[in-house]
């Protein structure tokens, strides 16, 4: 007993660390703790001899430094262990698929509906005689505002609106800052869609999401005209929504061009009556277009009068909600593969 | 911006039902959301004037009149009313049983407290024209009784629900709609709004502009011996169907003014300011609580309005608590003035504070409206509120000079792709305000910050033809149109993963950590830009298996962005999957990838924290391998390839050789090796050591077992010999093969098995 009550606390504390410490494997471990935590430690009994507050508590902390530095030690030992045993299950990295596993047999898996609409857009254009480019991402403002003809107090300038990652540099707003490096890569004609990620400061919600995908289409050419940008949107819409569409141009502003329209579809739900899909209105909204500005020529070097040309950007997930009846945004990133799988 | 169409149609006169009205403006002007109605809706001729003819106490209860009244009937209905500030006599506003009032309710006859009551005697709150309730409406004596009230109370009314773009900051005024509407249905504009009254005196204002950047113009006009008091219920209904909230008749007028002009104002209580008004840029630190109760802090950056002692608003944003005018006000200093765009915007965001006032400045609003502003206030202010205009100052920085642009009809018609006659362009262009020089045309104040160039009114003729523009395509004279060599590639890679049963995911480029902070992240886990693809993926695959999925493979191609240490990121194509099963799971993958590619990889070992140290392989263009039990719970393998090094390595063409019309000779091998010994480097050395007559060669099958040894495996290897030359015969083939067997040996200690 009387050897039982004298025990040194720090005496005891700084043995069963080092116990711990030393244990090599997990079996050996559990000998320390039976030995320095068990039901007939030193510990153990100790405390349970203690008369007065003060020794209680210093010897509760060993206890509990003891404790916490005997699960540690457990976990590194488990992870060695496991180290150890993974080691032991190496394969020949080398070897065919076949000869290692086989491999499971899967059904034929799915193409995102994104992409699906991407391609379409993709093989659309390239009929019609247009590049697809991919552009950057991440831009300078330079390229992405400026070059844009965005006013200095165009909201999208905001870092409410935008992501920026530093003054100068933006996460892309439009895929437009590729048309503008295309026409500083060469003269037109130029016939090109620009398509993938874009970003805005969105908080995540039903419809709304910080990222989305957009295809953007410009044309610049000699005697380019709005009738063309008419006629080429009546083209491409009827081969996504079929060929009964008719279209109707509404005017509208755009940073980089001028004049700017907002294309509207006729309603390939109802025909024009008025239904849910087109707000009661026979007309569904599809994005913005227009004759491409001056400014960008001579933002490139150009004359302002050597070219016309025309431009426009629809977004790809708002074909896919259209064109598959998805409704809201969240189905394109949740990768639900009930969702994903019915895209065959 | 809600446009009233009674108040639309005071400043233009025009035949075009509402609909046709929306569809112009829609098509030409500006998005149209909708038309509603606001007010009374149903049968609005329930709502009649009424004539009191008796009114006494209910027997049963002390708070309620019980009244007869003629509403045009040929008897008089009998209501119950809890009002007591008209009797006998009295000219009343009713809604009959079956009338439906604003707030949805819908009247019927029936008993109040054992008496019956056939409809209501209305009060303003009623009819959502304000917010009392304290007593009735009482009407004008003259109305005869059964008079639709519409005919007399703003009771309904249609409502545009307008969007005009940035570029349009005239639009955010009833009169600049109404500018549009006349010149799109051909209808006749009545002049702007606004007379001034007799000026009753010439006290000085002490108006000033310090920062003439930002203030351009600054109209104070003084107003004595003012009544505040409510506005009237026509005032109160304009508001309240443009969305308007009534506080007293000085304020509802400037409210009013904006809305009819675009120009807001701001009243402020005469005597609680000390000296004249003078805008300047603040302090900084300058403190200043405004109309929300706010005290903010203001900067350099800020343009404030500021008495002889103090800030006492923030110019064009929100006036301050301390000056307001309240129901005490006896004299007022009303101020009109023209605010720079940028700086208001930048002071409002900086703020978190937007108002119908800042919302207007921060498009840009004409200066030149401002006088006629002040005017049609000061009207007002005098019509409503009995008081005398006593002083008048208007003070001007630069005010920009109307432009004058030259337009070339045929360039118009050039870019349109319609022929415009040159005078049906040059009348278009009058009935927006664009006036005819002989140097070309004068850009209308409204418009001046929007048209600027000859493109500018290009697209003003261009908007009102826009139905008429034919679609045509481009006459083009090159033609090119194929998918680059990586975009072909990459939808080859995505079609061998579909083969092999992945289905394809989007996950977003944001991660917690990586090479590109962004300085405002969207979350904790977006806040970074990804540097690899696979970490999105762990994500997606543990909740389809979580769901019950018992096949989950998923694949994303996408963006890797990596400092680069210049302007801008690296940005590049990777390719990433993720499948429930082990190594061969990935390495499946992985091979139909390259094989669609027609890549060649080599694997070699490697190791990586996330990956299962012995199941973990590298290629040139990635990795693959089995994820660490710690990283994913269960059997898991992935891969990350970087798409842009695979379009690199892919051949260019196809390398062709003719097919041998002889027969090859067929051998299978089998080495018995330690277990160090990898597959891929027999196969290096037996390629090496055949020399070259192999034709093809693969390892079709490993074994283990007691014949071979612990630590010793058998590799099988099936070999095709062939000679362009000749038939081979096997003694053609021998010496081949027995050099195989002797490198193998020598280099590696292979043993041939029997
Ligand atoms: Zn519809």
């Amino acid at each position: 007993m009387d050897k039982v009550a004298t025990v040194d606390p720090t005496d005891l504390q700084q043995e069963a660390l080092s116990a711990a410490a030393e244990a090599r494997t997990l079996a050996a471990l559990n000998e320390v703790r039976i030995h320095y935590l068990g039901r007939s430690s030193a510990l153990k009994l100790a405390l349970r001899n203690v008369r007065d507050r003060e020794t209680g508590m210093t010897l509760n902390a060993v206890r509990e430094t003891v404790e916490a530095a005997l699960t540690a030690r457990e976990e590194e030992l488990a992870r060695a262990e496991l180290e150890e045993r993974l080691v032991t299950e190496r394969v020949d990295v080398t070897l065919p698929a076949q000869l290692l596993g086989p491999p499971k047999l899967r059904p034929r898996g799915t193409l995102h509906p994104s992409t699906l609409v991407r391609r379409d857009v993709e093989d659309i254009f390239l009929g019609l005689g247009y590049e697809i480019v991919d552009g950057r991402e991440v831009e300078t403002t330079r390229y992405n505002f400026d070059a844009l003809g965005f006013p200095d107090w165009h909201p999208a300038r905001s870092p409410r609106a935008s992501l920026f990652l530093d003054d100068h540099t933006v996460l892309r707003t439009e895929t437009s800052p590729a048309q503008i490096h295309k026409m500083e890569e060469r003269r037109p004609p130029i016939y090109m869609v620009s398509i993938g990620r874009v970003y805005r400061r969105d908080t995540i919600d039903a419809t709304h999401f910080p990222i989305f995908h957009q295809f953007e289409g410009l044309a610049i050419d000699e005697g380019i005209t709005l009738a063309d940008l008419k006629g080429t949107l009546l083209h491409v819409m009827r081969e996504l929504y079929g060929p009964d569409r008719e279209m109707r141009f509404r005017t509208h502003y755009f940073p980089f061009t001028e004049p700017s329209m907002e294309p509207d579809v006729s309603c390939f739900n109802c025909g024009g009556a008025g239904c849910p899909i087109c707000k009661h209105s026979g007309w569904i909204e599809m994005g913005g277009s227009g004759v491409v500005d001056p400014y960008l020529y001579e933002f490139v070097g150009w004359g302002p009068e050597e070219y016309t040309g025309f431009a426009f950007g629809m977004g790809i997930e708002r074909t896919a909600q259209l064109r598959y009846g998805i409704a809201g945004i969240r189905p394109f990133w949740e990768n639900d593969l009930r969702f994903l799988r019915q895209f065959r | 911006m809600r446009i009233p169409l009674s108040w639309l149609r005071e400043y233009v006169r025009v035949d075009a039902t509402t609909q046709e009205i929306a569809e112009a403006l829609s098509v030409s002007t500006a998005e149209v959301n909708g038309v509603h109605r606001a007010g009374v809706t149903g049968e609005l001729g329930l709502f009649r004037v009424g004539h009191v003819l008796e009114a006494t106490k209910h027997p049963d209860a002390d708070r309620l009149q019980l009244t007869s009244v003629d509403v045009g009937e040929d008897r008089p209905y009998s209501i119950v009313c809890g009002a007591w500030n008209f009797g006998a006599g009295a000219k009343v506003a009713v809604a009959l049983p079956g009338a439906t009032l604003p707030n949805g309710l819908v009247l019927e006859r029936r008993k109040l407290r054992g008496e019956l009551s056939e409809g209501m005697i209305l009060a303003e709150d009623e009819l959502d024209l304000g917010t009392d309730h304290t007593g009735i409406i009482v009407l004008d004596d003259a109305l005869e009784p059964g008079t639709p009230l519409a005919e007399v109370l703003p009771l309904v009314d249609e409502v545009l629900d307008l969007d005009p773009t940035g570029n349009r900051p005239d639009l955010f005024a009833v009169y600049g709609v109404a500018r549009e509407v006349a010149a799109l249905l051909g209808g006749e504009l009545a002049p702007m709004p606004g007379e001034d009254p007799e000026r009753e005196g010439d006290e000085p204002v002490g108006i000033g502009i310090e920062d003439p950047e930002g203030c351009l113009r600054f109209i104070g006009r003084v107003f004595r011996d003012v009544t505040m008091g409510e506005s009237p219920l026509w005032l109160k209904g304009r508001l309240r169907n443009a969305g308007v909230r009534s506080i007293s008749n000085v304020v509802d007028v400037t409210n009013y003014v904006m809305l009819a002009l675009g120009s807001p104002l701001h009243a402020y209580d005469l005597d609680l300011l000390r000296g004249g008004l003078v805008a300047r840029r603040a302090n900084e630190g300058e403190k200043l609580r405004t109309l929300d109760g706010a005290e903010r802090t203001l900067s350099v950056e800020d343009l404030v309005i500021a008495d002889g002692k103090r800030a006492v608003g923030l110019a064009g944003i929100m006036g301050g608590e301390e000056t307001e005018v309240s129901a005490s006000t006896k004299n007022v200093l009303l101020e009109a003035a023209n605010f720079e765009p940028v700086g208001i915007l930048r002071s409002s965001e900086h703020h978190a504070l937007r108002t119908e006032g800042s919302n207007r400045w921060e498009k840009g609003v004409d200066p030149y409206v401002a006088g006629q502003a002040a005017t049609y206030a000061t009207q007002l202010i005098v019509e409503l509120s009995g008081a005398r205009w006593t002083g008048a100052e208007d003070v001007r920085a630069n005010l920009p000079k109307p432009a004058v642009i030259r337009l070339r009809p045929e360039r118009a018609s050039a870019v349109i792709g319609l022929e415009v006659p040159a005078q049906e362009q040059a009348e278009i262009l009058g009935r927006v305000g664009f006036e005819r020089l002989q140097s070309g045309f004068r850009v209308p104040t409204w418009r001046a910050r929007d048209v600027t160039r000859e493109v500018d009114l290009i697209e003003e003729v261009a908007r009102f033809k826009l139905p008429e523009v034919p679609f045509t395509l481009p006459r083009r004279q090159a033609m090119f149109g194929r998918l680059t060599r990586p975009q072909r590639l990459r939808r080859l890679a995505e079609d061998a993963l579909l083969g092999a049963g992945y289905a394809e995911v989007y996950t977003p480029s944001f991660v917690a950590d990586g090479d590109l902070r962004l300085p405002e992240p969207l979350s904790a886990e977006a806040a970074a830009l990804r540097t690899v693809l696979y970490a999105s993926l762990l994500e997606p695959a543990r909740r389809n298996a979580d769901a019950g999925e018992e096949n989950v493979a998923l694949f994303e191609v996408a963006r890797v962005y990596r400092a680069s240490g210049g302007d801008l990121p690296v940005e590049r194509w990777h390719l990433a999957g993720i499948a429930d099963g082990g190594f061969a799971e990935a390495k499946w993958a992985v091979e139909q990838v390259y094989s669609a590619l027609g890549i060649e990889p080599t694997y070699e070992r490697t190791s990586e924290a996330f990956l299962h140290p012995g199941k973990a392989a590298r290629t040139a263009e990635g990795w693959l391998g089995e994820l660490h039990p710690t990283v994913l719970d269960g059997t898991w393998s992935a891969f990350e390839l970087d798409l842009d090094a695979l379009a690199e390595a892919a051949p260019q063409v196809a390398a062709f050789e003719p097919v041998s019309p002889y027969p090859e000779v067929r051998q299978d091998l089998a080495f018995v090796v330690d277990e160090e010994v990898s597959a891929a480097e027999l196969l290096a050395a037996i390629r090496e050591a055949a020399g070259e007559l192999l034709r093809e060669l693969e390892v079709f099958d490993e074994y283990r077992g007691e014949q071979i040894g612990e630590g010793k495996r058998s590799l099988a290897f099936r070999l095709a010999f062939g000679s362009p030359e000749g038939t081979l015969t096997d003694e053609d083939v021998a010496p081949v093969r027995a050099s195989i067997v002797d490198a193998l040996a020598t280099r590696f200690g292979a043993v041939l098995r029997a």
